[in-house]
């Protein structure tokens, strides 16, 4: 594999990606910074808007209640966008909907379509289906834009080019240019806003996702920064919009819940610069808006979520808070994970629609700090989902060796018994224990084990049980403790 | 795949989730309802400049209009696009850019041209003068419907998006906008109803703002005491 191939490949290994990853210094450099920057804004966000927690629970409790009844607020939903001249499509699968897609494209005779940011759009690969057939899709945010003219795939779930360093982008930019452009982030920005400025003036069809869809009112909701989405939607004749079923809300009044915790988690701003509230196309005597009104809505396995144990997964309202928090994507960045979701909520919905056994590695790629969990806008608990992963990863035949196996059937074995940990505690203590004494650190574990010890020391067990020391001491006496305290990292 | 079959499966699914389901509180209404004290104006004009905006807090109509001229004299627009709006007749917006000598696009202007000529037009101009629906003191957000005369594109398309502001338009709370809303527009909501809070923002290269990729570069908010 060529060293840049995971930035566009479809599937991957996880591990042989990190290992990549780790070793690219520029990238290093930047997931470094993300923590200081997103993660710090969102939890700056929280902690100036006294009742976060309440409103969290609020949203929270607001797609409980709407995934227990969602195919009577999808109805809903659908009566409503007629009513205002929409037209509704069901899809099942990405196939389906990108078939829809390209027939609504097609019947137009359009061949010009510009793109706002979406996530189900990626999911559904529906880019290139619509390039083998001839028409031109500019995706039109920056960061989308800029991997576009590169070719790679997006690596944040708000910060697609969020891998790519100043200097990196200018080097993109200029090739698409077809001239040298200024290192620097005002030129480069204009220079996308002129090239993009003369795709809307020409566009046929706008496409966008869906925030969040209105039951009541048949709206749709989308969330940006940079004006694109407004562009897109305002612009070309037709607008087609792409949601999967766990979008929608009830009510109009349910909406400033999401709205109050959105950006906060994104990006740690009170409101994104432009929140569009769409309610079909434009009005008989307006002369700016859409003349047509699309709305697809993508099953593409999530009925199957929602019937089962990970169904808390659907609550997922895209912000990127678990990404800018987590240990792990703060350390080998959004492709590693191989799938369109990177990050925590990735490692859950990435086995959940592309397979368990093809993404084995996913739920082992978190520590479970729970630092996801904590920064998710909708509290999602992360970290028990992995859990169930991982669980049932040990019933895909394959997964689990012999070895392993066996050595956990008799770790269980030992744990479920006084005598038995008794014995295996007194037997580790006056081996590896006393041999480890001087420095209380293993540096290097034999097999499977050495994944651990390849970056880091493992600490030794005491030289003396804590049972026999309780018994050798008076009970009241302070325990002195023999190892040494400074943890001792060893760097890659 | 029929629309029947697609939502008997959602149906089914739905119902087996239930088992599934988190456990929650019944909180009140207005959870996370943010006071914004007594200043509605002072408290939008702290927020509009919080987000990167420029704001004019202003005591009277006249006040207004001097303002609206010093700032197209400084802009220097040859080209405007303009929402026809009460308040923006009330501070005779249309006289003052003749008497600067800056053409004006409006509904009235651009309603009989063809769709490639109207896009043109608009994208051709040098500021976007417009009134709002609705201003949120909570967040600096400013609220506009579209319909005739209301054009979607003038906070959009121009690189200064410049917003003429009445203290009766400001209500203190995002929940308080939903309510009115709800009152006034649903369940004939507008086709477009866009909530601006701040000057076009991308962070996509390293993090980093850099403004006017898209929208305007330049947001001034010129609020009128009442």
């Amino acid at each position: 594999m060529k060293e840049t191939d995971y930035l566009r490949n479809e599937h991957h290994e996880f591990m042989a990606a990190s290992d990549t990853a780790l070793a690219n210094p520029e990238l290093q450099v930047i997931l470094g910074r993300l923590g200081d920057s997103l993660g710090a804004k969102n939890q700056e966000a929280w902690a100036e808007f006294a009742e976060h927690d309440l409103v969290r629970e609020r949203a929270r409790a607001i797609k409980d209640e709407t995934l227990s009844n969602l195919h009577e607020h999808l109805a809903t939903l659908e009566a409503s966008v007629l009513r205002r001249g929409g037209h509704v499509h069901w899809a099942g699968t990405g196939e389906e909907a990108r078939q829809f897609i390209l027939d609504i494209i097609e019947k137009r005779g359009a061949t010009r379509v510009v793109k706002s940011k979406s996530m189900t759009s990626e999911e559904i690969h529906l880019n290139k289906t619509l390039e083998q057939a001839g028409i031109q899709v500019v995706e039109t945010d920056f960061g989308e834009y800029i991997i576009q003219v590169a070719g790679h795939r997006p690596s944040h779930i708000v910060g697609p080019a969020l891998h790519l360093s100043k200097s990196q982008v200018t080097e993109i930019l200029s090739k698409a240019a077809g001239e040298p452009l200024p290192n620097d982030r005002e030129a480069l920005a204009a220079f996308a806003r002129r090239t993009l400025r003369s795709s809307f003036a020409e566009a046929d069809v706008g496409i966008t996702g869906v925030n969040y869809a209105i039951a009541e009112t048949g709206s749709i909701v989308l969330v940006e920064n940079e004006g694109n989405v407004r562009l897109t939607t305002g612009l070309p004749k037709t607008h087609i919009a792409v949601m999967g079923i766990e979008k929608v809300i009830p009510r109009l009044a349910d909406l400033p819940y999401f709205l109050k915790i959105l950006a906060r988690a994104a990006t740690g701003q009170k409101m994104s610069c432009y929140t569009s509230l769409i309610t079909g196309a434009r009005q008989e005597d307006e002369i700016d808006g859409p003349d047509e009104f699309h709305l697809i809505i993508l099953d593409n396995g999530r009925s199957r979520i929602l019937s089962g144990p990970l169904r808390e997964s659907l609550f997922c309202i895209r912000c990127g808070a678990c990404l800018n928090a987590c240990p792990i994507y703060r350390t080998v960045g959004g492709h590693a994970y191989g799938g369109v979701y990177t990050g925590p909520i990735g490692a859950v919905l990435t086995p959940l629609y592309d397979g368990l056994p093809l993404n084995h590695d996913l739920p082992h790629a978190s520590s479970l700090c729970g630092a996801c969990q904590t920064a998710c806008p909708v509290k999602i608990q992360i970290p028990q989902m992995l859990v169930n992963l991982r669980t049932q990863l040990t019933e895909v035949p394959g997964q689990v060796g012999r070895g392993e196996a066996l050595s956990y059937r008799v770790w269980a074995r030992m744990l479920r018994s006084p005598w038995w940990y008794g014995c295996a505690t007194w037997l580790a203590t006056r081996t590896i224990g006393r041999w480890c004494r001087k420095t209380g650190w293993l540096h290097r574990l034999p097999g499977k084990l050495h994944g651990w010890t390849k970056t880091r020391d493992f600490p030794a067990p005491a030289p003396e049980r804590f049972r026999d020391w309780w018994h050798s001491n008076d009970a009241g006496e302070s325990p002195t403790d023999a190892r040494p305290v400074a943890a001792q990292e060893r760097s890659p | 795949m029929n629309r029947d079959d697609f939502l008997a499966g959602v149906e089914e699914a739905a119902v087996a989730g239930r088992a599934h389901r988190v456990k929650t509180r019944d909180l009140p209404d207005t959870v996370g309802y943010v006071d914004c004290g007594d200043d509605r104006c002072a408290a939008l004009a702290a927020e509009v400049e919080a987000v990167g905006g420029e704001k004019h807090l202003v005591a009277n109509d006249a006040q207004a209009r001097d303002t609206l001229a010093k700032l197209l004299a400084e802009i220097k627009p040859a080209v405007a696009f303009c929402w026809q709006h009460p308040l923006l007749d009330r501070l005779r917006v249309t006289e003052t850019l003749r008497s600067h000598n800056i053409a004006c696009h409006d509904f009235d202007s651009l309603a009989g041209l063809d769709d490639h000529a109207r896009r043109a037009a608009m994208l051709s101009s040098d500021v976007g003068i417009s009134s709002v629906d609705y201003a949120v003191a909570e967040t600096g957000s400013l609220v506009v419907c579209s319909k005739p005369g209301q054009e979607r594109m003038v906070s959009l398309l121009p690189p200064v998006h410049v917003a003429l502001i009445d203290e009766a338009q400001i209500v203190p709370d995002l929940y308080d906008l939903f309510e009115r809303l709800q009152e006034n527009d649903s369940p004939a909501l507008p086709s477009n109803v866009a909530f601006i809070s701040g000057p076009s923002k991308t962070g996509d290269i390293e993090l980093q703002l850099t403004t006017g990729v898209h929208g305007p570069g330049r947001w001034i908010v010129v609020i009128i005491r009442g």
